[in-house]
């Protein structure tokens, strides 16, 4: 015979899904239903299913700012990995104090807006900005370097501006590494360097792996950054989307960019998550 | 009784203090859809007077251009919008906006000819503006005196043009055309040919006004293809930049009004743009606005100081090159394709 579950067991069953469901239906409102209206968008050309992204292939400039924005936000990626895991290395080996003041000023530029920031870039890399004039004044050049509105500046604009997020996403993985590996690492005979490679590294790969994604789809997907300190010759997947879709009004054109750089953002999440979780159930079982 | 005395006198009390929000709400709205840097002006010149004269509210729509556009193309809600010509002309060919005729305006025929029927039977231009070179003066020994000069070699890196999708870019490409003695419509490959020889004299194409004036001011370049409404900034952030004086002319821009097809209050839209072309609402934009507010209106009189910086008089406003928005938009996509080729590689 089965057992009879009273009305109140029963409401109570649905209570975690009445608590989410505001929460749901807001994000099923302003994030899921646009996001499937746009990529809906991006098939609809009558001239077939896959036409827009058949013509968008198709144009030679759009592979090259396709393929461009892929390779700036790598190396923004690479760029924002190095200096974030020095960063974080220092915060999490840091006395309890410092560690505080050095996470807040890590954090501080995430502060200022994205203009300012952009802007102070130029400031620093321009004909007469800080680093031309310095140079100039040690007498190592005698004209000043072209380094703004190159590709080289957009990625180091979009370094600076991501960098805080890696610093963020290794800071935790660093710390909960326990003390006593580096002790046996080193009873075993393992140099600072050794324990560096073989104990530190692999246990902040998931770490890295987070602070990589977000720091790949942000540059993927920021339009200031290499708006300002790019231009033209330095167009990128997400200036393009914004002339297409707000100065052109190629709607199909917009909503196909849209839809490749979220699919790319997807790959990257899925992909490079399904990395770090084989990681780490490797290192479960070592 | 007592009770019902002082419930009933709470209710006049309430309704009494609620009476003006009612009518308020009662009033009318009118919308205009503008850029928004320039309602310090509008409001107490021309949306205070309006409002009193047809007791009506006055809400204005701001931001940018196609931003604008778009939403009073597709979302409606808006009864005059103020625009460039290039997107007043991209609105007209989405058909977005109505046709205005000029006899039901009391003060079209105040209008310069080149002010009355800019883009066909739609809306009047309410503002004539420059598009021509500024440059720091004491960079060059030798002056620019035609566009030609922009190829110069001695300008090496030198140049903020403004991109393809400004109200600007497609207008170099004009004149690339002219200093190879051909017409770019006709001819682009030998247009884009020139274009491509720019090149190395380019350090920036910009994208908006503010853009420019921060190129120019921090020395990024000396020479700058702009509008007169950008020259204020640019002057003040480096007072050694004046205008080049141009053989073959400036460009004549300007912004128009329209009203949507989908506006709700049409009439009064048109009351607003005829008061916005009056002679005393023109002279206001032209001393209050300065640079880019040229007054349509031929009757405006203003002091030799007062026009010094604008678009004035018969002879200035007709010896300018017009800018034609319909023959560029309809190469538009060529144009851009072949820009991109040049400048986006």
């Amino acid at each position: 015979m089965s057992q009879r579950v009273s009305p109140i067991k029963r409401i109570c069953a649905l209570g975690p899904w009445l608590l989410v469901f505001p929460a749901t239906a807001v994000l099923l409102f302003v994030l899921v239903l646009p996001v499937a209206g746009t990529l809906a968008e991006s098939f609809s050309n009558p001239a077939g299913l896959f036409a827009n992204y058949r013509e968008f292939f198709a144009d030679a400039y759009n592979r090259t700012v396709m393929i461009r924005s892929f390779r700036i936000a790598f190396f923004s990626t690479m760029v924002a990995l190095v200096l974030g895991f020095a960063g974080a290395y220092m915060i999490a080996n840091a006395s309890l104090g410092l560690k505080r003041v050095l996470l807040i000023l890590s954090v501080f530029p995430l502060l200022t807006s994205v203009v300012v920031r952009s802007f102070s870039f130029m400031a620093i890399l321009g004909r007469n900005g800080v680093v031309n004039t310095a140079l100039m004044k040690m007498g190592l050049i005698s004209e000043p370097l072209e380094m703004l509105f190159t590709q080289g500046a957009v990625i180091a604009g979009l370094a600076y501006l991501f960098t805080p997020l890696m610093i963020l996403s290794l800071v935790g993985v660093l710390e909960n590494i326990e003390d006593d590996l580096y002790l046996a690492a080193g009873s075993l005979g393992a140099s600072p360097v050794a324990v560096f490679f073989q104990v530190t590294l692999p246990l902040a790969v998931p770490g890295m792996m987070v602070g990589s994604i977000l720091v790949f789809t942000g540059s993927l997907a920021t339009f200031v950054t290499p708006t300002l300190l790019g231009g033209e010759p330095q167009m990128t997947l997400a200036t393009l989307l914004y002339q297409k879709a707000m100065i052109s009004f190629d709607w199909g054109v917009a909503n196909t960019i849209a839809a490749i750089m979220m699919g790319t953002a997807i790959f990257c999440v899925v992909v490079v998550g399904s990395l770090a979780g084989r990681l780490a159930a490797r290192r479960t079982v070592q | 009784m007592p009770h019902m005395s002082i419930f009933a006198r709470a209710t006049a009390v309430a309704a009494l203090v609620s009476l003006p929000a009612f009518v308020a709400q009662a009033q009318d709205t009118f919308v205009v859809s503008n850029w928004g840097y320039s309602n310090d002006f509008y409001e107490p010149f021309i949306f205070e007077p309006f409002e009193k004269a047809h007791n009506v509210k006055v809400v204005t729509e701001t931001g940018g251009a196609p931003e604008r556009l778009n939403k009073a193309r597709i979302r409606g809600g808006v009864d005059v919008i103020l625009l460039t010509d290039k997107f007043s002309q991209i609105g007209i060919n989405q058909g977005a906006f109505e046709e205005i005729d000029g006899s039901k305006l009391s003060n079209f025929d105040e209008l310069y000819d080149a002010a009355k029927n800019p883009q066909g039977d739609y809306g009047p231009a309410y503002t004539f503006g420059r598009y021509g070179i500024v440059y720091d003066k004491t960079r060059t020994d030798t002056p620019i005196t035609s566009w030609c000069d922009l190829w110069r070699p001695d300008f090496e890196k030198s140049i903020a043009m403004p991109a393809f999708n400004t109200t600007g870019g497609p207008l170099t490409v004009m004149m690339a055309a002219k200093c190879v003695g051909t017409d770019a419509f006709e001819d682009p490959d030998a247009a884009f040919a020139k274009m491509e020889e720019l090149k190395p004299n380019i350090v920036k194409t910009f994208s908006s006004g503010s853009e420019l004036t921060n190129l120019l001011s921090t020395g990024e370049a000396f020479i700058g293809l702009a509008q007169d409404y950008a020259f204020p900034a640019i002057q003040a952030a480096n007072p050694n930049i004046g205008w080049a004086e141009l053989k073959e002319g400036d460009f004549r821009m300007m912004n128009t009004y329209n009203i949507p097809k989908n506006a709700k209050n049409k009439e009064l839209a048109l009351a607003f743009i005829d008061f916005s072309l009056s002679r005393q609402a023109q002279k206001d934009a032209a001393v209050e606005l300065v640079s880019g507010s040229g007054p349509v209106n031929k009757t405006v009189e203003l002091t030799p100081e007062q026009a010094s910086s604008l678009v004035y008089g018969e002879e200035a406003v007709m010896s300018m090159q017009p800018t034609p928005y319909d023959k560029l938009l309809k190469v538009n996509d060529d144009w851009e394709s072949r820009w991109n080729a040049v400048f986006g590689r």
